[in-house]
Parts: structure tokens; sequence; C-alpha cells
């Protein structure tokens, strides 16, 4: 073993080493601990310490990865089983160490009777003697130094044995691939019938699940959905025609309070009909578009994103103004606002509404698409590509790009109506900032326009946190962790928009094509 | 006359960037217009296309005037820039390029056959149809300007700076085909720093310094002219 080896291998255990003792320190090892014993099957009480097993499973999945990846070190070298156990043992050794110290320190303090909690909340005296497995200091450390090592040489096996048998896996891969394509998946797609089978399971299963999933899960799913109507919207003008909106809910405010002012019997005693009072919020928002992309049409890039920014912060500053106060209820929001009504009949149970918002999200899908199929579309793209040549080749930028802003701001309106409606309240807070930057984050994990990008983003950024409600506190935690490792794992979204792919010319004698990196960003 | 530009001034801000020039392109002619940077011959290009706005002066195009005339409706009437610096649409592939070159039409058909032209020019360009614009070699994507400027079946082609970056041999393959389709009817004007070049396909020739005409004359003139070998020709 040469000393770039052994560094390497030692730094990955330091790495491993620090990970462990942040998770100690912050309590993640008893709650994930916990969650690895319900997964097995054991129940496990509010408050109660895990058993021990499922610590050192959790460790054993820990040490394992860092043998994994202290062993390969280099993608091109093939591993032998003398290198792999050298590595593998050091960067065990030294996050076991580094673990040890740490276990020796915390269980010293834990021991002579001073109260960690004072310091960080999660290490009570249970969860410090949990982490020395119920032992005495000593042996407890060094059981970390012994588990670590052994894992990370189990860890590092696996990397070998994972590697010679990476090409049978290949093949057999390949092999089961082809088979099922003759057999059947090559039928499937060439059979037309296959689409409208998956969009009515699809179907079945929309008008299925709000009856049987309960309130609780109507309520998230029907926040996915209008967050689904507003990502749609602002894929329409960041992700399609390029240009960066930060005030987006700007639009979703004029919408929501639209809506409010038609429909509450306070301030103005307006009482309209829902649908009315619907349409007039889409209106207003389309119209509030135009308006605003009106004097920042010359803007572009960065200047775009702060007036826009400003622009949304000035909406919510005058909502809850004194000025506006008669006009909109400034602080206290609108109260009582109606919710839909169907041939006299109203319809405003948790599953009504879920349908109604499934319905926007439908009919917004089907006009997003055809808008960007068609030659809207196009020159759509363009205008983000170069705005200049767009211009040169004899498209109306001004116009499209207005057209984009206050379509875009239609569906923000759709979205905002419908929350005010659902919620019967809105207030000046329900249009923050954060609004704009959760639609914008969810376009771009999404993937810049896609439309399937968008629900996915949508269930992504606003479902996810409600499934990760098992991990407490610590939900927000991993959602940002889960963030971060979607955009690194698929960095042109979820699902990235179908953009042409390259082609390698039949011929040999060209210079080689170069990589599609010097495109920037996605394809 | 094709294209007449009359005492034409442009300002950036503070800065006056065109000091009142005035010259002529006559149908079928390639015209050059010649200089060092910042001399104003992109300012030019960009008004005639109205990417920019002149401050006072005329421009007429087949006798009218096209000064207040919105930019898509310049390309409609035939005036088609092909900007500096291979301006393509990096992520859309080689044909949809072309497509987008064509958008002021609608008729299938003819785009169809106009691609086939273009790829009959340039056949580059058909082996890396299905790639993406930026993808494509400094050279092709060029090529790729070119092409996408003549779909839209200009009458008169503004050309800025082709040659800018490229390899001479490149460069003298760009300026055979600027010359061929030259010789099937458009009229060209071309704005190059390579003067050698520009002159030796040129009919006539303007040089262009600090935003303004120090000199005009036909294209074998200027080649010969001690003023122009001495700035733009690496001396006598």
């Amino acid at each position: 073993m040469n000393k770039q080896s052994i560094q390497k291998s030692a730094a990955s255990g330091l790495v491993f080493g620090i990970i462990v003792i942040f998770f100690a320190l912050i309590g993640f090892t008893v709650v994930f601990s916990g969650l690895i014993q319900k997964a097995l099957g054991q129940s496990l009480g509010v408050g109660q310490i895990p058993s021990i097993s499922s610590f050192l499973i959790f460790l054993g999945l820990l040490g394992i990865w860092n043998g994994w990846r202290a062993s390969r070190q280099d993608k091109h070298e093939t591993l032998s089983v003398k290198k792999v156990l050298g590595r593998s043992a050091i960067a065990g050794l030294v996050a076991g160490v580094l673990v040890m110290v740490y276990a020796l320190i915390v269980g010293a303090l834990n021991n002579s009777g001073i109260n960690l909690r004072t310091y960080l909340s999660q290490l009570s005296s249970e969860s410090v003697r949990f982490f020395l497995f119920n032992q005495t200091i000593v042996v407890g450390g060094l059981i970390h130094v012994f588990y670590s090592t052994l894992m990370a040489v189990i860890g590092g096996f696996l990397a070998v044995a994972s590697e010679r048998s990476r090409e049978r896996v290949k093949s057999t891969r390949e092999s089961i691939q082809k088979w099922s394509q003759d057999r059947w998946l090559g039928k499937l797609q060439g059979n037309p019938y296959v689409s409208y089978v998956l969009m009515g399971v699809v179907l079945l299963l929309l008008v299925l699940l709000p009856r049987t999933w309960g309130a609780y899960w109507n309520y998230v799913m029907g926040t996915v959905g209008i967050y689904v109507l507003l990502g749609l919207g602002l894929n329409i003008i960041v992700g399609l025609s390029g240009q960066l909106v930060l005030g987006y809910v700007a639009f979703f405010a004029i919408g929501a309070y639209t809506f409010a002012l038609t429909t509450s019997p306070e301030p103005h005693n307006l009482v309209w009909n829902f649908w009315i009072a619907l349409g007039v919020a889409v209106l207003a928002a389309a119209l509030s578009g135009i308006l605003i992309g009106l004097p920042i049409m010359r803007l572009r890039g960065d200047y775009l994103a702060i007036v826009t920014l400003g622009f949304g912060e000035i909406i919510r500053i005058l909502l809850r103004s004194d000025i506006l106060k008669d006009f909109t209820m400034g602080p206290r929001g609108v109260r009582n606002i109606a919710g839909p009504t169907l041939f006299g009949r109203s319809f405003t149970t948790d599953v009504d509404f879920m349908y109604l918002i499934i319905l926007a999200v439908l009919l917004s899908i089907f006009l997003a698409r055809r808008w960007q199929e068609s030659s809207i579309g196009r020159a759509w793209l363009a205008i983000s590509q170069d705005e200049t040549v767009a211009q040169a080749t004899g498209v109306d930028t001004q116009k499209y790009k207005l057209l984009a802003l206050s379509l875009g701001a239609a569906f923000a309106g759709l979205g905002g109506a419908l929350f005010a409606s659902r919620n019967q309240f809105t207030g000046p807070e329900d249009h923050a900032l954060m609004v704009s930057i959760n639609v914008l984050v969810l376009v771009i994990v999404g993937g810049m326009g896609s439309i399937p990008g968008v629900v996915l983003g949508a269930f992504a950024l606003k479902g996810l946190p409600e499934i990760l409600r098992e991990l407490e506190s610590y939900r927000l935690l991993v959602f940002g962790a889960l963030l971060v490792v979607m955009m690194i794992i698929r960095p042109e979204g979820l699902w990235p928009a179908r953009r042409p792919k390259l082609e390698v010319p039949v011929e040999q004698d060209h210079e080689p094509v170069p990589l599609p990196a010097t495109a920037g960003g996605e394809k | 006359m094709m294209l007449e530009v009359e005492n034409l001034n442009v300002h950036y801000g503070a800065i006056h960037a065109l000091k009142g020039i005035s010259f002529h392109l006559e149908e079928g002619e390639i015209v050059a217009l010649i200089g060092a940077n910042g001399a104003g011959k992109s300012t030019t290009l960009n008004t005639i296309s109205r990417l920019n706005k002149p401050t006072t002066g005329d421009i007429r195009y087949k006798g009218e005037s096209i000064v207040e005339t919105p930019p898509q409706d310049i390309v409609t009437r035939g005036i088609v820039q092909v900007p500096e610096g291979r301006r393509i649409f990096p992520k859309m592939s080689v044909v949809e390029n072309l497509e987008m070159g064509a958008y002021i039409y609608s008729d299938r058909q003819r785009i169809e056959a106009d691609i086939e032209m273009v790829f009959g020019k340039f056949p580059r360009l058909q082996e890396r149809r299905k790639q993406l614009g930026g993808t494509l070699s400094g050279g092709e994507q060029q090529m790729l300007a070119i092409a996408r400027g003549l779909m839209a079946r200009p009458q008169l082609l503004l050309l800025d700076e082709p040659s800018m970056g490229l390899a001479p041999i490149i460069v003298e393959q760009i300026f055979d085909i600027i010359r061929e389709i030259n010789q099937q009817g458009t009229s060209i004007l071309l704005v190059e720093q390579n003067a050698q070049m520009a002159l030796s396909i040129a009919d006539r020739g303007y040089v262009f310094e600090t935003g303004k005409i120090v000199l005009e004359g036909d294209a074998g003139d200027l080649l010969e002219d001690p003023m122009v070998k001495e700035a733009y020709l690496g001396g006598g």
C-alpha cells in the first residue's frame, strides 16, 4: 500500500467518524434506530429508547458504506483482496477510534453526573448509554472500534464482490431486457391501447383515492394539487420562456384576494357565484401579468429577478397595510370565503374539493401541453435560448414574453382562488416570499420546462415533508438532504424535458463530437 | 436601389456610436463594411434590422423607410440578419434551428424543400442534423447560423463577422458559400474585420472609423488603397 492510498482511506474514515458523532449529537442515532426497529416489525413506544440490535444495524450500514467507499478509490483499477483489506481496515479503524474518543468523553461526562442536556437537548443520560451499547465506557468504546473495523472490512469485500460480479450482472440484465423486449414490452410499446389502459388506471385512482384515504391526505394532496397549478404556471414563465420571475406569489395573491373579495360577506358584501368569481380571479391575475409585464419587458436575467422579487413583496405589504384596510381587511385577512356550488347545491367536503382540484389540475395540464407543443411553445423556446436571435428570426419577442407572463399568472390566479376557497380564509401571510421560492424550487427539482417534472416536483416538495412526518423534528433536515441528493443524482430534474438526443454521425473520419456540456445547463 | 442609409445617428446612452453615416447597396451586390473593433459596423447592422433604434436619420429598403418597422416585420420584408458570434439556439437540434429560421412561414412543403436546399449548401449540417446546436464545432455553428438565416428566404442578408474565431480553411469555405448565395440572387451586406477576405468577394466597400465612414469605393480599389493596406491589411 502506498502512502496516498493510506491517506485516502484515513480521510474516508475520518468523514464517517464525524458523521456518526454528528448523528449522535443531534440524536439522529436514536431516531433512525427506532425507524429500523419499526421497519423490522417491532413496536416502539413514543419516547422509548430502541433496542441495541437496531442500533447495531444502523451503525453496521454506515460502516459497510465507509469500507465500500474507502476501497473504491480509483474507478479504473481492478481491486485485489489485499488492497481492499488494508484500505477498509484503515478507514474502519480511523472512524472507530474517532467515535470511541467521542464515546469516552461523553460517557465520562455523563457518568460524573453532568446533565449534558443543558448543552445539547438530545444528549440525555439514556441516549448516551444507548450509544455505549449499555456497557461501561471502555467496553462500549472498544465495541465501537471493533465493530466499525469489522463492518468496513465487510464493506470492502462487498466492493470486490460487486466488481467481480459486475460483468455477469450486466450480461444477465441485458438478456432479461432483451427477453422482456421481445416477449411483451416491445408489443406493449407499439400498442395504442396500452396508453388508454394506463390513463384509465390513473383516472380510476384519481376518482377512488380521494374517497378512501381520508380528510388528512385530501388536505395534503389538495395542497400538492394547488402547487402543481402554480408550478405549471411558473414553468411557462421560467422553464419555457426563460424569464426568471421571483415574485410569482403576487399573481397567487391577486387570484386569492380577487376571489375572496368577491365571495365573502365582509368587507364588500359581494357574494358572487363561485364559478363567476373563479373566472374573474383568473382573469384578474392574467391581466396583472400583462400590466406588470409591460414596464419590465426590457429587463433580462438578474434584473428581472430582482424587480419581480420586489413586486411580490409590494403586493404582500400593500395587502397588510393600513392604506387598503377598508378594502382588503389589512393584516386580519378575509374570512368566510365561499366554497364551490353546483346547481344550487354546495359541495364543500374534503372529497368534493379534492375532485375540484384534480379537475383543475387535469385541465391545466391539458392546456399547458397544448401551448408547449404549438408554435407558441417554439417561440418561447427560442426566446429562452437566445432572445436576440429569436428576434432576428422574426419572433415578436415582446408579445410572446407578455403572453407567457399572463398565462403563467392565470394559473397562479386559479391556484390562489382555489386555495382561498378551500381554506375559506386568506390573509397577507399566505402570500409570503416562501411561496415563490417553493414554486421555483419545485420547477427546478422536477426539471425545467417539463410538465411531468412539475407534477413530480410538487409531490417531492409538498408531499414528501408529510410522508417524512415519522421523522418528527428531523423532518426538515432529512427533507433538505433529500433535495440536495436529488439535485446531485438528477441535476437536470426528476423528469427532465425531453430534447432531441445526440446522434453520433455514422462516418468515422470526423473529429470527435464535443461533449454536450458545452451547451450548458439542461439539454 | 435595395438599401439606402442616410445620415444615420445612433446613441448608446451618452456614447455617440454612429455619427451620421450614409451608404447604399444595389440589388445583387455584396457590400463590405470594414474597420476596427468598435468602429460602428455591427451597430449599423443592428440598426438596419431594428435591434437598435436610430436617434436620427433614415433607412430605406426598396424605396420605403423602415426606421419605424418592428424587428419581426423587417424579417418578413426580406431583410435577415445573421448575428455576430455564431449565435444559434444551443439546445435545439440542427433541424430545429433551421425550422426556427423559417418561423415566419407556415408552408410546410416549401420549408422542407428549403431545408434540403441548405443541406445541399452545407452537407456537414446534414450529417449532424439531429445533433444539438451547442455541440457543434465553431465552424459548423457559423454554417448553421448562416443556414438558419437562409431559411427566412432573405432578399438582403446581413452577415456580422462570419469569419470571427474560425480557422482560415473554414473561413474560406464560408466565404465561398457566401459568394454562391449572392450569385443565386441574394444581396449581401457583410461586416468584417478580416478586410482582405471581405474585399476579395465584395463588389464595393466602406471603411468605418470611430462611427464614421472615412473611405468608400470599389472593392478592388480599396484593396490597393495605401491607407487601407496600412491599417487593415497588415502594412504594404
